[in-house]
Protein backbone atom coordinates (compact mmCIF):
# COMPACT_ATOMS: atom_id res chain seq x y z
CA UNK A 1 0.00 0.00 0.00
CA UNK A 2 2.61 2.02 1.39
CA UNK A 3 5.14 2.07 -2.16
CA UNK A 4 1.78 2.39 -4.43
CA UNK A 5 0.95 5.60 -2.36
CA UNK A 6 4.93 6.72 -3.03
CA UNK A 7 4.82 6.02 -6.67
CA UNK A 8 1.84 8.19 -6.99
CA UNK A 9 2.44 10.90 -5.42
CA UNK A 10 3.46 13.01 -8.76
CA UNK A 11 -0.61 12.59 -9.01
CA UNK A 12 -1.72 14.43 -6.13
CA UNK A 13 -1.56 17.80 -7.07
CA UNK A 14 -3.23 17.15 -10.88
CA UNK A 15 -6.22 15.51 -8.90
CA UNK A 16 -6.47 18.28 -6.76
CA UNK A 17 -6.23 20.66 -9.62
CA UNK A 18 -8.60 18.76 -11.44
CA UNK A 19 -11.16 18.75 -8.06
CA UNK A 20 -10.38 22.85 -7.98
CA UNK A 21 -11.44 23.45 -11.61
CA UNK A 22 -14.45 21.32 -11.30
CA UNK A 23 -15.58 23.12 -8.51
CA UNK A 24 -14.66 26.75 -10.05
CA UNK A 25 -17.15 25.61 -12.90
CA UNK A 26 -20.12 24.83 -10.46
CA UNK A 27 -19.74 28.54 -9.46
CA UNK A 28 -22.18 30.33 -11.67
CA UNK A 29 -22.69 30.91 -15.78
CA UNK A 30 -19.24 32.88 -16.15
CA UNK A 31 -17.80 30.49 -14.56
CA UNK A 32 -19.00 27.28 -16.13
CA UNK A 33 -17.59 29.38 -19.30
CA UNK A 34 -14.24 29.65 -18.24
CA UNK A 35 -13.72 26.59 -16.63
CA UNK A 36 -15.83 24.01 -18.83
CA UNK A 37 -17.36 21.37 -16.60
CA UNK A 38 -15.48 18.35 -16.57
CA UNK A 39 -18.38 16.15 -17.99
CA UNK A 40 -18.44 18.58 -21.02
CA UNK A 41 -14.66 18.34 -21.93
CA UNK A 42 -15.27 14.02 -21.47
CA UNK A 43 -18.10 14.31 -23.96
CA UNK A 44 -15.85 16.44 -26.58
CA UNK A 45 -12.97 14.07 -25.38
CA UNK A 46 -15.43 10.82 -26.64
CA UNK A 47 -16.95 13.06 -29.67
CA UNK A 48 -13.48 13.20 -30.93
CA UNK A 49 -11.97 10.12 -30.21
CA UNK A 50 -14.66 8.67 -31.94
CA UNK A 51 -14.48 10.67 -35.60
CA UNK A 52 -10.85 10.84 -35.54
CA UNK A 53 -10.71 14.46 -35.11
CA UNK A 54 -8.20 14.37 -31.84
CA UNK A 55 -6.19 11.40 -33.75
CA UNK A 56 -5.03 12.99 -36.59
CA UNK A 57 -4.45 16.56 -35.39
CA UNK A 58 -2.07 15.00 -32.49
CA UNK A 59 -0.10 12.58 -35.17
CA UNK A 60 0.37 15.72 -37.80
CA UNK A 61 1.58 17.65 -34.59
CA UNK A 62 4.28 14.79 -33.82
CA UNK A 63 5.20 14.11 -37.24
CA UNK A 64 6.13 17.58 -37.55
CA UNK A 65 7.88 17.89 -34.22
CA UNK A 66 9.51 14.38 -35.23
CA UNK A 67 10.93 15.31 -38.30
CA UNK A 68 11.98 19.05 -37.00
CA UNK A 69 13.86 17.17 -34.04
CA UNK A 70 15.31 15.08 -36.45
CA UNK A 71 17.19 18.19 -38.93
CA UNK A 72 17.68 19.87 -36.05
CA UNK A 73 19.91 17.05 -34.23
CA UNK A 74 21.31 16.21 -37.33
CA UNK A 75 22.67 19.86 -38.72
CA UNK A 76 23.07 21.02 -35.11
CA UNK A 77 25.45 17.72 -34.31
CA UNK A 78 27.52 18.81 -37.20
CA UNK A 79 27.89 22.43 -36.39
CA UNK A 80 28.98 21.60 -32.93
CA UNK A 81 31.03 19.18 -33.40
CA UNK A 82 32.64 21.25 -36.38
CA UNK A 83 32.97 24.20 -34.14
CA UNK A 84 34.48 22.08 -31.00
CA UNK A 85 37.14 20.56 -33.53
CA UNK A 86 38.30 23.12 -35.50
CA UNK A 87 39.10 26.71 -34.07
CA UNK A 88 38.82 28.27 -37.80
CA UNK A 89 35.08 27.01 -37.87
CA UNK A 90 34.75 27.99 -34.25
CA UNK A 91 36.21 31.81 -35.03
CA UNK A 92 34.20 31.42 -38.44
CA UNK A 93 30.94 30.85 -37.62
CA UNK A 94 30.70 31.61 -33.52
CA UNK A 95 29.86 35.19 -33.41
CA UNK A 96 27.11 35.05 -36.27
CA UNK A 97 25.76 31.60 -34.56
CA UNK A 98 25.67 33.56 -31.49
CA UNK A 99 24.12 36.83 -32.92
CA UNK A 100 21.59 35.26 -34.45
CA UNK A 101 21.01 32.52 -31.17
CA UNK A 102 19.27 36.35 -29.53
CA UNK A 103 16.57 36.28 -32.01
CA UNK A 104 13.65 34.66 -30.33
CA UNK A 105 11.83 31.94 -31.92
CA UNK A 106 8.84 33.20 -32.30
CA UNK A 107 10.76 36.75 -33.99
CA UNK A 108 11.31 34.28 -36.93
CA UNK A 109 7.93 32.90 -37.65
CA UNK A 110 6.79 36.54 -39.33
CA UNK A 111 10.02 36.32 -41.59
CA UNK A 112 9.82 32.51 -42.35
CA UNK A 113 6.20 32.93 -42.99
CA UNK A 114 6.98 35.91 -45.94
CA UNK A 115 9.61 33.63 -47.31
CA UNK A 116 8.44 30.18 -47.39
CA UNK A 117 4.56 30.97 -46.78
CA UNK A 118 2.39 29.33 -44.23
CA UNK A 119 2.97 26.04 -45.10
CA UNK A 120 4.20 22.13 -44.38
CA UNK A 121 8.23 23.55 -45.02
CA UNK A 122 8.09 26.58 -43.02
CA UNK A 123 6.40 25.00 -39.47
CA UNK A 124 9.33 22.19 -39.98
CA UNK A 125 12.29 24.50 -40.38
CA UNK A 126 10.79 26.35 -37.57
CA UNK A 127 11.27 23.65 -35.31
CA UNK A 128 14.49 22.22 -36.58
CA UNK A 129 15.64 25.60 -36.08
CA UNK A 130 14.37 25.26 -32.19
CA UNK A 131 16.25 22.11 -31.79
CA UNK A 132 18.95 23.18 -33.47
CA UNK A 133 20.42 25.62 -30.76
CA UNK A 134 20.39 23.60 -27.86
CA UNK A 135 21.87 20.89 -30.21
CA UNK A 136 24.56 23.10 -31.34
CA UNK A 137 25.43 24.53 -27.73
CA UNK A 138 25.74 20.81 -26.12
CA UNK A 139 27.58 19.41 -28.54
CA UNK A 140 30.02 22.00 -28.59
CA UNK A 141 30.28 22.07 -24.82
CA UNK A 142 30.83 18.22 -24.71
CA UNK A 143 33.37 17.90 -27.61
CA UNK A 144 35.13 20.62 -26.32
CA UNK A 145 35.38 18.84 -23.10
CA UNK A 146 37.09 15.81 -23.22
CA UNK A 147 39.42 15.35 -20.72
CA UNK A 148 42.80 15.70 -22.09
CA UNK A 149 43.87 12.38 -20.18
CA UNK A 150 41.43 10.53 -22.19
CA UNK A 151 42.79 11.98 -25.16
CA UNK A 152 46.23 10.63 -24.68
CA UNK A 153 45.14 7.10 -24.11
CA UNK A 154 43.81 7.27 -27.44
CA UNK A 155 47.36 8.77 -28.20
CA UNK A 156 49.03 5.60 -26.46
CA UNK A 157 46.63 3.19 -28.30
CA UNK A 158 47.53 4.95 -31.88
CA UNK A 159 44.09 5.23 -32.48
CA UNK A 160 43.37 7.10 -35.98
CA UNK A 161 41.63 10.63 -36.31
CA UNK A 162 38.35 8.43 -37.30
CA UNK A 163 38.57 6.11 -34.13
CA UNK A 164 39.68 8.91 -31.73
CA UNK A 165 36.43 10.02 -32.89
CA UNK A 166 34.29 7.15 -32.65
CA UNK A 167 35.98 6.11 -29.78
CA UNK A 168 36.85 8.40 -27.15
CA UNK A 169 35.32 11.69 -28.15
CA UNK A 170 32.21 10.75 -28.92
CA UNK A 171 31.13 8.75 -26.17
CA UNK A 172 33.04 11.28 -23.59
CA UNK A 173 30.39 14.25 -25.24
CA UNK A 174 27.15 11.72 -25.68
CA UNK A 175 26.16 12.55 -21.95
CA UNK A 176 26.08 16.15 -23.04
CA UNK A 177 24.84 15.81 -26.72
CA UNK A 178 21.62 13.70 -24.75
CA UNK A 179 21.22 16.97 -22.49
CA UNK A 180 21.20 18.81 -25.91
CA UNK A 181 18.61 16.53 -27.47
CA UNK A 182 15.98 16.88 -24.28
CA UNK A 183 16.40 20.65 -24.50
CA UNK A 184 15.61 20.08 -28.29
CA UNK A 185 12.88 17.84 -27.62
CA UNK A 186 10.74 20.29 -25.28
CA UNK A 187 11.42 23.59 -28.01
CA UNK A 188 10.69 21.33 -30.74
CA UNK A 189 7.12 20.57 -28.94
CA UNK A 190 6.51 23.70 -27.71
CA UNK A 191 7.66 25.57 -30.85
CA UNK A 192 5.51 23.38 -33.25
CA UNK A 193 2.35 24.02 -31.38
CA UNK A 194 3.21 27.46 -31.75
CA UNK A 195 3.80 27.16 -35.51
CA UNK A 196 0.39 25.67 -35.85
CA UNK A 197 -1.10 28.73 -33.88
CA UNK A 198 0.46 31.28 -35.89
CA UNK A 199 0.99 29.68 -39.71
CA UNK A 200 -2.71 28.18 -39.37
CA UNK A 201 -2.96 25.82 -42.15
CA UNK A 202 -3.25 21.94 -41.99
CA UNK A 203 -3.97 19.76 -39.37
CA UNK A 204 -2.38 19.97 -35.74
CA UNK A 205 -2.85 20.63 -32.10
CA UNK A 206 -2.96 24.02 -32.48
CA UNK A 207 -4.76 24.46 -35.71
CA UNK A 208 -7.70 22.63 -33.46
CA UNK A 209 -7.16 25.13 -30.79
CA UNK A 210 -7.61 27.78 -33.50
CA UNK A 211 -10.46 26.54 -34.55
CA UNK A 212 -12.53 26.15 -31.26
CA UNK A 213 -11.18 29.35 -30.46
CA UNK A 214 -13.44 30.66 -33.62
CA UNK A 215 -16.12 28.51 -32.98
CA UNK A 216 -15.97 29.21 -28.90
CA UNK A 217 -15.93 25.66 -28.09
CA UNK A 218 -13.81 25.83 -24.45
CA UNK A 219 -13.79 22.23 -24.11
CA UNK A 220 -12.31 21.65 -26.82
CA UNK A 221 -9.05 24.28 -26.23
CA UNK A 222 -9.23 22.75 -22.72
CA UNK A 223 -8.62 19.08 -24.23
CA UNK A 224 -5.95 20.33 -26.36
CA UNK A 225 -3.98 21.95 -24.00
CA UNK A 226 -4.01 18.85 -21.80
CA UNK A 227 -3.15 16.35 -24.90
CA UNK A 228 -0.17 19.18 -25.33
CA UNK A 229 1.19 18.79 -21.65
CA UNK A 230 0.50 15.13 -21.87
CA UNK A 231 2.61 14.47 -24.58
CA UNK A 232 5.44 16.46 -23.79
CA UNK A 233 5.76 14.81 -20.58
CA UNK A 234 5.91 11.53 -22.35
CA UNK A 235 7.79 12.40 -24.77
CA UNK A 236 10.81 13.87 -22.16
CA UNK A 237 9.76 10.88 -20.01
CA UNK A 238 10.62 8.14 -22.65
CA UNK A 239 13.77 9.95 -23.81
CA UNK A 240 14.75 10.36 -20.43
CA UNK A 241 14.75 6.46 -19.84
CA UNK A 242 16.07 5.83 -23.30
CA UNK A 243 19.43 8.00 -22.32
CA UNK A 244 19.79 6.69 -19.28
CA UNK A 245 20.25 3.56 -20.46
CA UNK A 246 22.42 4.35 -23.31
CA UNK A 247 24.71 6.30 -20.82
CA UNK A 248 24.35 3.32 -18.55
CA UNK A 249 27.87 3.51 -18.04
CA UNK A 250 28.06 6.20 -15.83
CA UNK A 251 28.40 6.40 -12.24
CA UNK A 252 25.20 8.76 -10.78
CA UNK A 253 26.13 7.15 -7.54
CA UNK B 1 50.85 -2.85 -38.06
CA UNK B 2 53.44 -5.11 -36.06
CA UNK B 3 52.83 -8.35 -35.60
CA UNK B 4 52.94 -9.31 -31.77
CA UNK B 5 56.18 -11.64 -31.00
CA UNK B 6 56.22 -14.01 -27.89
CA UNK B 7 59.33 -12.84 -26.62
CA UNK B 8 61.02 -15.98 -25.35
CA UNK B 9 64.56 -14.50 -25.03
CA UNK B 10 64.65 -10.66 -24.91
CA UNK B 11 66.80 -9.11 -27.27
CA UNK B 12 64.92 -5.70 -28.01
CA UNK B 13 63.42 -3.65 -25.89
CA UNK B 14 67.03 -1.50 -25.30
CA UNK B 15 66.51 2.09 -24.14
CA UNK B 16 69.28 4.49 -23.97
CA UNK B 17 68.41 8.02 -22.98
CA UNK B 18 71.69 10.80 -23.81
CA UNK B 19 72.03 14.27 -22.58
CA UNK B 20 68.09 14.51 -22.81
CA UNK B 21 66.41 18.30 -21.86
CA UNK B 22 62.70 18.84 -21.40
CA UNK B 23 61.18 22.61 -20.32
CA UNK B 24 57.81 23.91 -20.77
CA UNK B 25 56.71 27.11 -21.29
CA UNK B 26 55.24 28.72 -19.11
CA UNK B 27 54.06 32.77 -20.08
CA UNK B 28 56.81 32.61 -23.33
CA UNK B 29 59.43 31.70 -20.51
CA UNK B 30 61.06 28.69 -20.37
CA UNK B 31 60.69 26.23 -17.16
CA UNK B 32 63.62 24.13 -17.06
CA UNK B 33 62.08 20.91 -16.35
CA UNK B 34 64.48 18.22 -16.92
CA UNK B 35 68.49 18.74 -17.21
CA UNK B 36 71.21 16.87 -18.86
CA UNK B 37 69.40 13.09 -18.03
CA UNK B 38 71.99 9.75 -19.12
CA UNK B 39 70.41 6.46 -18.96
CA UNK B 40 70.56 3.20 -20.45
CA UNK B 41 67.69 0.24 -19.86
CA UNK B 42 69.15 -3.26 -20.86
CA UNK B 43 66.46 -5.23 -22.65
CA UNK B 44 64.34 -6.98 -20.13
CA UNK B 45 65.45 -4.93 -17.13
CA UNK B 46 62.95 -3.50 -14.34
CA UNK B 47 64.22 0.03 -13.51
CA UNK B 48 62.61 1.84 -10.95
CA UNK B 49 62.29 6.11 -10.24
CA UNK B 50 61.98 7.37 -7.16
CA UNK B 51 62.54 11.35 -6.28
CA UNK B 52 60.66 14.07 -4.53
CA UNK B 53 57.09 15.14 -6.39
CA UNK B 54 57.95 17.77 -9.46
CA UNK B 55 61.48 15.89 -10.04
CA UNK B 56 60.05 15.57 -13.44
CA UNK B 57 59.40 11.84 -13.43
CA UNK B 58 55.74 11.56 -15.34
CA UNK B 59 57.59 14.02 -17.44
CA UNK B 60 60.17 11.58 -18.44
CA UNK B 61 57.67 8.74 -18.79
CA UNK B 62 55.56 11.00 -20.66
CA UNK B 63 58.98 11.50 -23.19
CA UNK B 64 59.68 7.87 -23.57
CA UNK B 65 56.22 6.71 -24.01
CA UNK B 66 55.75 9.29 -27.14
CA UNK B 67 53.27 11.80 -25.57
CA UNK B 68 55.65 15.04 -25.57
CA UNK B 69 57.44 15.55 -28.91
CA UNK B 70 59.68 18.59 -28.33
CA UNK B 71 63.01 18.26 -26.61
CA UNK B 72 66.60 18.49 -26.78
CA UNK B 73 68.76 14.92 -26.61
CA UNK B 74 67.92 12.08 -27.45
CA UNK B 75 65.65 8.83 -26.59
CA UNK B 76 66.34 6.04 -28.73
CA UNK B 77 64.74 2.39 -28.59
CA UNK B 78 66.50 -0.25 -30.04
CA UNK B 79 68.54 2.56 -31.74
CA UNK B 80 65.48 4.62 -32.99
CA UNK B 81 64.78 8.36 -31.80
CA UNK B 82 61.59 8.26 -30.64
CA UNK B 83 59.29 11.21 -31.86
CA UNK B 84 55.29 9.79 -31.18
CA UNK B 85 53.29 6.89 -29.46
CA UNK B 86 53.84 3.62 -30.89
CA UNK B 87 52.20 0.22 -29.68
CA UNK B 88 56.03 -0.56 -28.71
CA UNK B 89 55.25 1.03 -25.85
CA UNK B 90 52.85 1.04 -23.10
CA UNK B 91 51.96 2.73 -20.40
CA UNK B 92 49.92 3.03 -16.88
CA UNK B 93 49.32 5.93 -15.03
CA UNK B 94 48.19 6.20 -11.42
CA UNK B 95 44.99 7.18 -12.81
CA UNK B 96 43.82 3.85 -14.18
CA UNK B 97 42.29 6.18 -17.59
CA UNK B 98 40.17 3.14 -18.48
CA UNK B 99 36.90 4.60 -20.28
CA UNK B 100 33.88 4.76 -18.45
CA UNK B 101 32.00 4.20 -21.06
CA UNK B 102 33.47 0.64 -22.61
CA UNK B 103 33.67 -2.23 -20.03
CA UNK B 104 36.88 -4.16 -19.25
CA UNK B 105 37.49 -6.31 -21.70
CA UNK B 106 36.68 -3.36 -24.14
CA UNK B 107 38.78 -1.15 -23.10
CA UNK B 108 41.66 -3.68 -23.32
CA UNK B 109 40.52 -4.79 -26.31
CA UNK B 110 40.99 -1.54 -27.75
CA UNK B 111 44.28 -1.80 -27.38
CA UNK B 112 44.02 -4.32 -30.09
CA UNK B 113 42.36 -1.69 -32.32
CA UNK B 114 44.96 -1.97 -34.95
CA UNK B 115 46.57 -5.20 -35.35
CA UNK B 116 45.28 -7.32 -38.31
CA UNK B 117 44.57 -10.11 -36.43
CA UNK B 118 41.26 -12.44 -36.70
CA UNK B 119 38.47 -11.39 -34.25
CA UNK B 120 38.97 -14.66 -33.20
CA UNK B 121 42.41 -14.64 -31.87
CA UNK B 122 42.16 -10.34 -30.67
CA UNK B 123 39.05 -12.41 -28.35
CA UNK B 124 41.70 -14.95 -26.99
CA UNK B 125 44.27 -12.79 -25.99
CA UNK B 126 41.96 -10.28 -24.39
CA UNK B 127 40.45 -13.52 -22.54
CA UNK B 128 44.25 -14.44 -21.87
CA UNK B 129 45.07 -10.78 -20.67
CA UNK B 130 42.10 -10.74 -18.46
CA UNK B 131 43.26 -14.08 -16.90
CA UNK B 132 46.61 -12.83 -16.86
CA UNK B 133 45.77 -10.05 -14.15
CA UNK B 134 43.00 -11.92 -12.56
CA UNK B 135 39.84 -10.34 -13.50
CA UNK B 136 38.24 -13.38 -15.29
CA UNK B 137 34.20 -12.84 -14.49
CA UNK B 138 34.58 -8.48 -14.31
CA UNK B 139 34.57 -8.53 -18.53
CA UNK B 140 31.57 -6.98 -19.10
CA UNK B 141 31.65 -4.05 -15.87
CA UNK B 142 32.03 -0.41 -16.46
CA UNK B 143 34.95 0.66 -14.86
CA UNK B 144 32.89 2.58 -12.04
CA UNK B 145 31.67 -0.78 -11.08
CA UNK B 146 35.38 -1.59 -10.26
CA UNK B 147 37.75 -1.07 -6.91
CA UNK B 148 40.96 0.80 -7.50
CA UNK B 149 42.62 -2.12 -7.57
CA UNK B 150 40.72 -4.27 -10.12
CA UNK B 151 41.16 -0.93 -12.44
CA UNK B 152 44.59 -0.61 -12.11
CA UNK B 153 44.50 -4.37 -13.17
CA UNK B 154 42.56 -4.02 -16.32
CA UNK B 155 44.73 -1.04 -17.12
CA UNK B 156 47.94 -2.79 -17.00
CA UNK B 157 46.42 -5.85 -19.01
CA UNK B 158 45.57 -2.62 -21.65
CA UNK B 159 48.93 -1.40 -21.81
CA UNK B 160 50.23 -5.25 -21.96
CA UNK B 161 48.30 -6.74 -24.67
CA UNK B 162 50.49 -5.01 -27.16
CA UNK B 163 53.49 -6.98 -26.19
CA UNK B 164 54.86 -3.69 -25.46
CA UNK B 165 59.40 -3.35 -25.97
CA UNK B 166 58.84 -1.66 -23.57
CA UNK B 167 56.49 -0.76 -20.07
CA UNK B 168 56.39 2.14 -18.39
CA UNK B 169 54.52 2.27 -15.07
CA UNK B 170 53.78 6.51 -13.83
CA UNK B 171 52.93 5.46 -9.90
CA UNK B 172 50.63 2.61 -10.97
CA UNK B 173 49.88 1.46 -7.66
CA UNK B 174 49.84 5.14 -5.30
CA UNK B 175 46.33 5.46 -5.18
CA UNK B 176 45.52 1.88 -3.89
CA UNK B 177 45.55 0.76 0.12
CA UNK B 178 48.36 -0.61 1.58
CA UNK B 179 47.19 -4.20 1.57
CA UNK B 180 46.16 -4.03 -2.18
CA UNK B 181 49.36 -2.48 -2.99
CA UNK B 182 51.39 -5.31 -1.68
CA UNK B 183 49.32 -7.75 -3.47
CA UNK B 184 50.00 -6.25 -6.54
CA UNK B 185 53.19 -5.95 -6.34
CA UNK B 186 53.68 -9.47 -6.06
CA UNK B 187 51.37 -9.80 -9.36
CA UNK B 188 53.48 -7.17 -11.26
CA UNK B 189 56.82 -9.32 -10.56
CA UNK B 190 54.72 -12.72 -11.45
CA UNK B 191 53.74 -10.35 -14.55
CA UNK B 192 57.09 -9.01 -15.68
CA UNK B 193 58.91 -12.40 -15.03
CA UNK B 194 56.54 -14.47 -16.99
CA UNK B 195 56.72 -11.51 -19.98
CA UNK B 196 60.09 -10.07 -19.59
CA UNK B 197 59.95 -6.63 -21.21
CA UNK B 198 61.58 -3.24 -20.26
CA UNK B 199 59.94 -2.03 -17.55
CA UNK B 200 60.25 1.93 -16.25
CA UNK B 201 58.02 2.31 -12.83
CA UNK B 202 57.74 5.50 -11.18
CA UNK B 203 57.10 5.01 -7.64
CA UNK B 204 57.09 7.12 -4.34
CA UNK B 205 57.48 4.04 -2.17
CA UNK B 206 60.71 3.01 -1.28
CA UNK B 207 60.15 -0.91 -0.72
CA UNK B 208 58.21 -0.84 -3.51
CA UNK B 209 61.49 0.62 -5.82
CA UNK B 210 63.69 -1.72 -4.17
CA UNK B 211 60.95 -5.23 -4.12
CA UNK B 212 60.84 -4.64 -7.83
CA UNK B 213 63.78 -2.85 -9.48
CA UNK B 214 67.57 -4.03 -10.82
CA UNK B 215 67.59 -0.81 -10.44
CA UNK B 216 66.67 1.99 -8.55
CA UNK B 217 67.34 5.81 -10.52
CA UNK B 218 67.12 8.04 -7.63
CA UNK B 219 66.13 11.75 -8.61
CA UNK B 220 66.41 15.49 -7.65
CA UNK B 221 64.10 18.44 -8.42
CA UNK B 222 64.78 21.96 -9.67
CA UNK B 223 65.35 21.09 -12.70
CA UNK B 224 65.09 17.57 -12.54
CA UNK B 225 68.05 15.75 -12.92
CA UNK B 226 69.78 11.81 -12.08
CA UNK B 227 71.43 12.26 -8.81
CA UNK B 228 71.85 8.77 -7.42
CA UNK B 229 71.58 5.04 -8.86
CA UNK B 230 71.69 2.13 -6.50
CA UNK B 231 71.92 -1.71 -8.22
CA UNK B 232 69.74 -3.98 -6.45
CA UNK B 233 71.50 -7.28 -6.40
CA UNK B 234 68.75 -10.25 -6.03
CA UNK B 235 67.29 -12.67 -7.78
CA UNK B 236 63.76 -12.47 -9.12
CA UNK B 237 60.66 -13.06 -7.30
CA UNK B 238 62.57 -11.44 -4.25
CA UNK B 239 61.62 -12.24 -0.20
CA UNK B 240 60.60 -8.88 0.65
CA UNK B 241 61.73 -9.48 4.22
CA UNK B 242 65.13 -10.27 3.00
CA UNK B 243 67.77 -8.54 5.26
CA UNK B 244 69.94 -7.80 1.99
CA UNK B 245 66.53 -5.55 0.66
CA UNK B 246 66.54 -3.67 4.47
CA UNK B 247 70.36 -2.87 3.82
CA UNK B 248 69.48 -1.30 0.63
CA UNK B 249 66.62 0.36 2.04
CA UNK B 250 68.85 1.84 4.75
CA UNK B 251 70.88 3.12 1.79
CA UNK B 252 68.31 4.67 -0.29
CA UNK B 253 66.62 6.90 2.57
CA UNK B 254 70.04 8.07 3.78
CA UNK B 255 70.29 9.14 -0.07
CA UNK B 256 66.53 10.75 -0.26
CA UNK B 257 66.62 12.10 3.27
CA UNK B 258 70.34 13.12 3.84
CA UNK B 259 72.42 13.06 6.54
N1 LIG C 1 52.15 20.53 -19.34
C1 LIG C 1 52.96 21.22 -18.48
N2 LIG C 1 53.13 22.54 -18.64
C2 LIG C 1 53.94 23.21 -17.79
N3 LIG C 1 54.59 22.67 -16.76
C3 LIG C 1 54.44 21.36 -16.53
C4 LIG C 1 53.62 20.56 -17.38
N4 LIG C 1 53.66 19.30 -16.92
C5 LIG C 1 54.48 19.31 -15.85
N5 LIG C 1 54.96 20.54 -15.61
C6 LIG C 1 55.89 20.92 -14.55
O1 LIG C 1 57.04 20.11 -14.67
C7 LIG C 1 57.50 19.73 -13.41
C8 LIG C 1 57.65 18.23 -13.33
O2 LIG C 1 56.35 17.66 -13.36
P1 LIG C 1 56.15 16.07 -13.30
O3 LIG C 1 56.92 15.45 -14.39
O4 LIG C 1 54.69 15.82 -13.29
O5 LIG C 1 56.79 15.72 -11.90
P2 LIG C 1 56.66 14.40 -11.01
O6 LIG C 1 55.95 13.37 -11.81
O7 LIG C 1 58.07 14.02 -10.69
O8 LIG C 1 55.92 14.78 -9.78
C9 LIG C 1 56.57 20.30 -12.38
O9 LIG C 1 57.14 21.45 -11.83
C10 LIG C 1 55.34 20.63 -13.17
O10 LIG C 1 54.70 21.76 -12.64
MG1 LIG D 1 54.13 12.33 -11.43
Amino acid sequence: MLPLLKKSRGLLLPLLLVLAWEYASRQDAAGAYAFVPLSAIGTALLEMLGNGELLVNLLASLARTSSGLVLGILFGVTLGVMMALSSVANRLIGPLFHSIRQVPMLGWIPLIAMWFGNGEFSKVLIVSLAAFYPMVLNTYQGFSHVERRYREVGQVLVLTPVQQFTQVLLPAALPSIATGVLHALAFAWVTAIGSELFLSSGAGLGNLMMNAEAGSRMEVIVLSVLCIGLLGYLMTLLFTRLSRHLLRWRNLR
Amino acid sequence: MNAIAHPAHVHTGALQIRGLNKAYQIEGRDLPVLQNIQLDVRPGEFVSIVGASGCGKSTLLRLIVGLEAEYNGDILLDGQRIAATSLERGIVFQDHRLFPWMTVSQNIALALKNHKLPQAEKDRLVAEHIALVNLAGFENAYPHQLSGGMAQRAAIARALINKPKVLLLDEPLGALDALTRVHLQRELQRIWVQQRCTVIMVTHDIEEALYLGDRVIVMDAHPGRIKHEIRVELPHPRDRASPKLQGYKEQLLEELVGH
